[in-house]
């Protein structure tokens, strides 16, 4: 039998920790602001390390991609190819389709491309294993950027800001089983609330359309605005399947515009009216 | 240098590793978990007192680093550097291969209860689909690391005086 060390209470010393943690855990879901604070301070202290060994893996990376890479690089482009003959194909469609999207905007008379919008660069995934459907982009408060705005591509909504540092933050992707967004159907106007689903390129609305509203395949969803923390009007994606023979409740399932593969640069979307001193 | 400044010292340096370079480094997607590392390893070789309390500032500072809520590694680790204290007391013979195996084990434990504790605070920290496969992954990548860690860990809990002498009878 071991020992018993003469200096270790370790069951009074754990209950204190495990004390300590749940008080903390449970100030921290109380929206405790010092707690926050130390965080984002322990972040700060930590990113121009993270800066620095950023711009020297840089080459490292880019190198290791350019060699362990290749195949990969290689049936990506043949992908792409493919992908790219699919489109012409569906020129027609999607021609249809922008111009139903232009008209429709252009009732509610805001042009999507005339969101104002700070460009970021994706640094990657963040920290740790607890980063699915979430990236990390180089902007932070120091640019004008705060949490909740959402974040975009040319086609379309890509997620919201979750968590904003001074010159780092995380986007929240849309298909984050905790992202939430109002949409409305550009042809029918039925709004809902549309949600991830923790799958790639998949959302689902799964309240606020009636169980009786007429939803086509491929109608184009825009988010709603109004009480919404984002912007109306900006593309969410198309309905694959409109779940018309709901009896109880309608499950319509969104594929989304953007394609959440292989991004490099993204736009955060400035709100209206901006405060003085923000870009 | 005290134990304290040497315990500090390491898990700043982790903290900094954790962000920048094995951030880099992933595997479907998952990445070493070092700290958690650092908390079993000072479980197993500083005992479970003070394994309890490194462990716990490891997972404040995975907390503050991570965007998670302040609390939820710190509520895991701990135990875990206790449990393993516990299970090293009572092991007779300790070998390498064993050592391995048991930190692989320990591993997955803790990264399987974070994730638990995260689902039960309302996170949905991991995919379903590839939770299984992440945290195998993980957990290996993180016991492939522990060797260089161990050496650290040792250094600052035990702050270059012999470990305890242990009087350990078999079968009593």
């Amino acid at each position: 039998m071991a020992a018993k060390r003469p200096v270790d209470r370790p069951r009074p010393t754990l209950l204190i920790i495990l004390a300590a943690a749940l008080t903390l855990l449970t100030l921290q879901f109380r929206g405790l602001q010092p707690l926050d604070a130390f965080q984002q301070g322990v972040r700060d202290i930590v990113e121009p390390v993270r800066s620095l060994s950023d711009r020297l893996t840089d080459p490292v990376q880019t190198a290791w991609n350019g060699v362990f890479g290749f195949e990969a690089l290689r049936l990506e482009n043949e992908r792409l190819e493919v992908e790219l003959a699919r489109m012409r194909g569906n020129a027609l469609t999607s021609e249809a389709d922008t111009e139903l999207l232009n008209r429709l905007l252009s009732e509610v008379d805001i042009a999507y491309s005339d969101f104002d919008a700070v460009v970021v660069r994706i640094l990657g995934q963040p920290p740790g294993n607890f980063s699915s459907h979430m990236i990390e982009v180089d902007k932070g408060t120091d640019d004008g950027i705060e949490e909740g705005m959402a974040v975009v591509t040319g086609a379309g909504l890509v997620g919201r800001l979750e968590q904003v540092d001074r010159s780092r933050s995380l986007v929240q992707l849309a298909t984050h089983p905790d992202f939430r967004v109002g949409v409305r159907l550009v042809t029918s106007q039925d709004e809902g609330l549309a949600k991830g689903t923790g799958t790639e390129g998949i959302l689902r609305i799964e309240s606020g359309v009636r169980l009786d509203a007429q939803v086509d395949n491929d109608e184009v969803l825009v988010t709603s605005g109004g009480r919404s923390l984002f912007p109306g009007d900006i593309p969410v994606g198309k309905v694959l399947d409109p779940d018309s023979d709901a009896d109880y409740r309608r499950s319509i399932i969104i594929g989304l515009a953007a394609d959440l593969e292989n991004l490099s640069f993204l736009k955060v979307v400035l709100p209206a009216e901006k405060p003085e001193g923000m870009r | 240098m005290s134990s304290r400044l040497r315990v500090v010292a390491v898990l700043l340096t982790a903290l900094v590793a954790q962000a920048t370079l094995l951030t880099e480094i992933r595997l479907q997607g998952a990445t070493v978990e070092l700290m958690m590392v650092i908390a079993i390893l000072a479980g197993f070789h500083g005992g479970p007192e003070r394994g309890a309390l490194v462990a716990f500032f490891a997972g404040l500072l995975q907390d503050s680093l991570l965007s998670v809520p302040l609390g939820l590694h710190a509520l895991v680790f701990p135990p875990l550097a206790v449990a393993v204290s516990s299970l090293e007391q009572r092991m007779v013979r300790s070998k390498p291969a064993t050592d391995a195996v048991a930190l692989l084990l320990a591993t997955t434990a803790g990264i399987f209860t974070v994730a638990g504790v995260g689902l039960l605070f309302g996170l949905s920290p991991y995919d379903p689909e590839t939770l299984l496969v992440r945290i195998l992954t993980a957990a290996v990548m993180t016991t492939a690391i522990a060797a260089p860690v161990n050496r650290a860990v040792r250094w600052a809990v035990l702050g270059g005086l012999p470990p305890d002498i242990k009087l350990r009878t078999v079968g009593s």
